[in-house]
């Protein structure tokens, strides 16, 4: 049980939810509306990486993926006299390109002959620390340490980490919902997923020494 | 040694820390390195949705001269060399010519009147007019995939937009 002084001032909850990637996307969307299109152009920019990341955690290889992430663009923009609350343009997106990783993902799948290792779909996050692109992507033991836990632990909480990572705070909840995670599941507290891995590097001397 | 369920209780009960944000930052670069959104997928997209934002009307495209040497079956889109596109209001010319590094792109487009000419590559747009004969010309292009978008003064409201074409 949560006592009270854990929790966060309210206005202090109230100011972080206007500074995420939804609140952007809400004033794109209606700024679009009003005629205005470099808004969402800036928008463009800082999401798609997210968008990429989120298609290529359900997975969708890199040609299927470029298709989804873009039609997710040109969807948003066909629709958008029709989106009702602006504010959930973050969510939505993220939904759409989630399912739309699915059904591509599903589909080659079944065009494919069958695989053995077929429970394994996605490599996402999974690959050993010694694959990565050296120097660049692991920096020193500590990166190597956690790269090594995160990829060990359970697929939904590896892409939920690996996906709240690349979102400010007022987004953490908004991408825990759209990967169909509970509310609150990451931020204001750390959620299961995050106590995981934070108790596999407390037990990693690699980690808790450097 | 799998921690205890109390122990993971707490830990995902308390509020983030300067090592969870520590972790994050670290976690999101090694996403990024591991898996890197390829180049050029921002820009195609900022294309995409501009092309959209027009509401145009797009053109066909037509190979002139010789297929195999505007084709290159390993590009996504086609390589230029002379291109011709057409739709029931408008047919464009283009011909692509190597200078210096660079390229230069001469069109004509038919039937002729003096035609306003965009060149979209990634988000940068150049324009220039045709003159009276539908001639226009590009200078000092940079390579890579690229578009046309032509308004008409006799039809503004309905812009030619070229499929996306390796210059």
């Amino acid at each position: 049980m949560m006592s009270d002084d854990l929790v966060e001032p309210v206005d202090t909850a109230l100011r972080d939810q206007g500074e995420g990637l939804a609140d952007q996307a809400a004033r794109a969307v209606l700024a679009y509306r009003a005629g205005e299109t470099a808004p969402l152009a800036a928008l463009v920019q800082v999401m798609t990486p997210l968008l990429w990341h989120t298609v290529r955690a359900q997975g969708a290889d890199q040609e299927q993926a470029q298709d989804i992430v873009q039609n997710v663009w040109l969807t948003l923009v066909r629709d958008i006299e029709q989106i009702r609350d602006p504010r959930a343009t973050l969510q939505w997106m993220l939904v759409t390109a989630k399912r739309a990783a699915w059904r591509t993902v599903r589909r080659s799948r079944d065009e494919q002959v069958r695989q053995t290792n077929d429970e394994h779909a996605t490599d996402w996050l999974t690959a050993p620390a010694e694959d990565l692109p050296e120097s660049v992507a692991v920096r020193s033991e500590r990166d190597e340490a956690l790269w090594n836990h995160v990829r060990v632990l359970p697929d939904r909480c590896r892409k939920l980490l690996g996906l709240v990572a690349m979102v400010e705070r007022p987004d953490y909840a908004v991408v825990s919902r759209a990967l169909g995670m509970p509310v609150g599941s990451i931020g204001p507290t750390r959620g299961r997923c995050l106590a995981k891995l934070r108790a596999a590097l407390a037990a990693d001397p690699t980690w808790s020494t450097s | 040694m799998s921690p205890d369920e109390a122990t993971l209780s707490l830990l995902a009960g308390g509020l983030l820390d300067e090592e969870d944000r520590a972790i994050f930052a670290s976690l999101a670069r090694m996403v990024d390195v591991a898996d890197p959104v390829p180049e050029g997928l921002v820009d195609r997209i900022g294309m995409a949705l501009t092309i959209e934002a027009l509401h145009a009307e797009v053109a066909e495209l037509r190979l002139v001269g010789e297929p195999a040497l505007a084709v290159r079956a390993d590009e996504t889109s086609i390589e230029a060399g002379t291109i011709t596109f057409t739709t029931d209001v408008l047919t464009v010319m283009i011909s692509v010519h190597p200078e210096a590094g660079l390229i230069r792109v001469d069109g004509w487009a038919a039937p002729a009147e003096e035609i306003e000419v965009e060149l979209h590559q990634g988000g940068d747009m150049t324009v220039t007019t045709s003159d009276e004969d539908g001639r226009f010309s590009f200078v000092d292009v940079e390579r890579g995939p690229a578009r046309l978008v032509l308004r008409r003064p006799s039809d503004p409201t309905v812009p030619v937009v070229t499929p996306q074409i390796e210059l």
